[in-house]
């Protein structure tokens, strides 16, 4: 579940970023006081921060609410939007804020759409990807957020029920919809802001599990399968290759399997699917569980030379250069933890990462320390 | 007799010292059961029991130093007294070697592990106290491989928490050089080749400083560094006798093995000295080459700091600016110094602008360009087609020859044994 969200802070970032405030819906006989309240806080914010118009930093107007909001309509279909009441309050500090009041154009063209998980499948778990993290299939979330602010905007506190129709399908039928909405971008901004001069890490390689959940006879889906290797002798598991994404796998005989290879984690998920799904064709029962990315390596080029014999000097806690053995100095960063491996010529590689934003975290940090020892 | 254990049958404390045959035996009194019965006894519970129990079993293991560690400390001692080390590093190693051995990981570990730690030990013994020993002579006396060297040394640093320095350069360059047997006459080095130790000894010194300082010594191997720097100062001292001998017989003369990737490092040692010797007016006009370079070695060392300042200028604003720079300013700032030269050279004739000093790593153009990876759109949850899923599947036909083809070749693989 989504941690619990800063309403303090979102609210003033949300309120800052809207337009002329309408008043507070009259509806107020129908909502419960705490209700009332907070329709009143958002009020009383938006008033104050009319002066100080933030620029609409999009990766925070994020407030959470949508999400948890979704979540649990995702989750409890049936009793989403006719009890009202319960999901308000069960969800979280912002499940309580109606965005009924805003203007269509803000939620549906403001490209910095609030992260939701459409993911009401059991076995593709998000605990790979925190909420505040990049989710995969924006664009059917957004469709899904769409869909479910105009249906807001409709209404005022009260959903009616006929909207739950409409909204329930909507995160399962991603591509019916017209609605094309901006790929989200969540509350850690997914790309390093120009601090470090625009040097952006590539992901070079994920390394993901999967489990299967079925006994699977390797020796068979070695005779079934064109791009599969099996050899018992040298290792107890099948080898097989897919070409798009290009990608490759360890099967086991005990159903787990680990993909290589991918570029990207939606790219990684993509590849594990299609494995699962040319075992599921040799006939056995596989299913998709616990998907997890269990390591990421990027690389970049800060583009100028580094002394590495001055950086192991002031770095000896975390380095370890021994020309003797490798040519590249070994920078074991703690917070995030993530190893960088560092090279004369100015090319770092990043490894260790479960998330993708460690990784640009990692370069921020390593970024000063390197510049500081550009010069001879 | 009370307090001294219970019977394991019935439970009574009414155990009774009694000797049988000579061999001592408790004996409980109220059942007979025979409790202990002279050293024979296999389980820890006997201990309990006061009886006695076996070494591996009993505490004294982690009292006394076990065999296995006592070998390994008595090799680190024999190490140390190979290397002819100063008799505080053998403590230190020593103390070394006992501290990993507490980590049960080090403990249950093979014996060329345990091999190779002591190795370790040594060297990070030494590494601490600047003294120049290098990983290749330490796996060559163990006769370890150099990767599972590595791998240890690495796991006991990070195991131990040890501050590790680095190699230090200048201590290497001393004792390195002073492997080299050149200083004295013999049959297989003549007159001619024979040389003064310190005078190659600071030589040697100052082109590994000069290395270091143009990146040729970051990131590699320091000893082909040395070996080339060595065979440079040897020929300069004497260039007249001494260009004819390549860096392999000079090596095979001296007697000491050739890195590999020396002959490299003497190749940019080389360009780095030309680019040198083309801000000296009087070399200018020389048109040196690598060979002829050597004879001036001793010029360039003398003025090595100003002329590096001037034959290379700073290679990380360049290549930040990536070219933006127009590269005439450098000529510009010579015309002076050619006004003033005496020797009155032609117009055409001015120091080559600036070199970039960057590591030879960054000044290779890269093998092949690496193209910005397409921005991808996939998001993970697409459909997958059957067809596409189709292609990498057998058909039946395909399954059956591939069968055939398979039961063959176990054919013929076990063929070659008839009866």
């Amino acid at each position: 579940m989504a941690s619990a969200p800063r309403p303090e802070r979102d609210l003033g970032l949300l309120a800052g970023c809207l337009p002329p405030y309408p008043p507070p819906p009259t509806t107020v006989g129908l909502l419960s006081m705490e209700q009332q309240e907070t329709y009143l806080e958002l009020y009383l914010d938006q008033c104050a921060a009319q002066d100080d118009l933030a620029p609409p930093r999009s990766p925070l107007f994020n407030p959470v609410v949508p999400y948890d909001m979704y979540i649990l309509n995702a989750s409890n279909p049936d009793t989403a939007f006719n009890s009202n009441p319960e999901v308000k309050e069960t969800s979280g500090d912002f499940s309580s804020v109606d965005l009924s009041f805003l203007p269509d154009e803000v939620t549906q063209e403001n490209k910095d759409q609030p992260v939701i998980s459409s993911r009401h499948e059991t076995e593709e778990s998000s605990e790979s990807q925190s909420p505040q993290s990049r989710l995969p299939s924006p664009s059917e979330q957004d469709i899904g957020l769409g869909l479910n602010s105009s249906s807001l905007s409709n209404s005022h506190s009260q959903l009616h029920p006929g909207d739950t129709d409409s909204v329930r399908p909507s995160p399962e039928k991603p591509n019916s919809d017209s609605l094309s909405l901006a790929p989200i971008t969540p509350m850690t901004p997914m790309t390093p802001v120009s601090e470090c001069c625009g040097i952006v890490p590539q992901l070079q390689n994920i390394v993901s599990t999967v489990n299967l959940a079925c006994k699977l006879d390797l020796k068979k889906i070695a005779l079934h399968a064109k791009n599969a290797e099996y050899n018992p002798k040298r290792f107890a598991a099948v080898i097989m290759r897919i070409r798009e994404p290009r990608t490759t796998a360890l099967i086991f005989s005990s159903g787990k399997m680990v993909c290589t290879g991918a570029k990207s984690e939606e790219q990684s998920r993509l590849a594990a699917r299609k494995y699962a799904r040319v075992v599921q064709k040799l006939g056995f029962p596989a299913r998709f569980l616990d998907f997890k990315i269990q390591n990421m390596v990027g690389s970049c080029d800060v583009r100028f030379p580094i002394r590495l014999e001055g950086l192991v000097l002031t770095h000896q806690q975390f380095s370890s250069y021994e020309p003797e053995l490798f040519p590249g100095l070994i920078y074991r960063m703690v917070k995030p933890r993530i190893v960088l491996l560092i090279f004369v010529s100015g090319k770092v590689v990043l490894t260790g990462a479960k998330e993708r934003s460690e990784i640009y975290e990692a370069f921020e940090n390593i970024y000063p320390i390197l510049k500081g020892f550009k010069k001879a | 007799m009370p307090g001294r254990g219970r019977c394991p049958d019935c439970g009574s404390t009414e155990l009774v010292e009694d000797s049988h045959y000579s061999q001592s035996q408790l004996v409980c009194s109220d059942c007979g059961c025979v409790v202990t019965e002279g050293v024979l006894t296999t389980t820890f519970s006997d201990e309990g029991n006061l009886r006695e129990v076996t070494y591996s079993r009993s505490t004294g293991e982690n009292e006394q130093i076990s065999r296995s560690q006592q070998r390994g400390l008595r090799r680190v001692r024999d190490l140390c007294r190979v290397l002819q080390l100063p008799p505080t590093f053998e403590d230190t190693a020593v103390a070394y070697y006992q501290q990993a051995y507490r980590h049960s990981g080090i403990r249950a570990a093979r014996l060329q592990k345990k091999e190779v730690l002591v190795g370790c030990c040594v060297l990070i013994t030494c590494r601490q106290h600047n003294w120049p020993l290098t990983m290749g002579a330490i796996c060559t006396l163990l006769y370890a491989d150099l990767d599972v060297f590595s791998s240890i040394y690495m796991q006991i640093v990070k195991l131990l928490g040890l501050d590790v320095p680095s190699l230090c350069l200048a201590e290497l360059v001393k004792t390195y050089c002073s492997s080299f047997k050149l200083f004295q006459a013999s049959p297989s080095v003549p007159a001619k080749y024979v040389e003064d130790k310190e005078k190659m000894l600071s030589r040697t010194l100052q082109l590994v400083e000069l290395a270091n300082e143009t990146w040729l010594v970051t990131g590699r191997h320091p000893l082909p560094v040395i070996t080339a720097a060595t065979f440079l100062a040897w020929q300069s001292l004497q260039p007249a006798d001494r260009l004819s001998c390549s860096l392999a017989r000079f090596c095979k003369l001296a007697n000491v093995d050739l890195p590999y990737p020396a002959s490299s490092r003497l190749q940019e040692l080389l360009a780095v000295l030309l680019r040198m010797a083309e801000q000296l007016a009087w070399l200018r006009v020389l048109r040196l080459d690598k060979r002829s370079v050597v004879k001036h070695i001793g010029d360039l060392l003398q003025h090595r700091h100003s002329l590096v300042r001037l034959a290379f200028r700073d290679g990380t604003a360049e290549v930040e600016t990536r070219g933006k720079e127009p590269p005439a300013w450098g000529q510009g700032q010579r015309e002076g110094e050619v006004g003033n030269n005496s020797l009155g050279l032609p117009q055409g004739k001015r120091p080559a602008s600036p070199a970039l000093l960057l590591p030879p790593c960054m000044l290779k153009p890269p093998k092949r360009i690496c193209p910005a990876p397409p921005v991808s759109t996939v998001t993970g949850d697409e459909n997958i087609s059957d067809s596409e899923i189709e292609q990498y599947l057998r058909t039946p036909q395909e399954v059956r020859d591939f069968q055939r083809a398979q039961a063959a070749r176990q054919a013929a693989t076990s063929v070659p044994n008839p009866p």
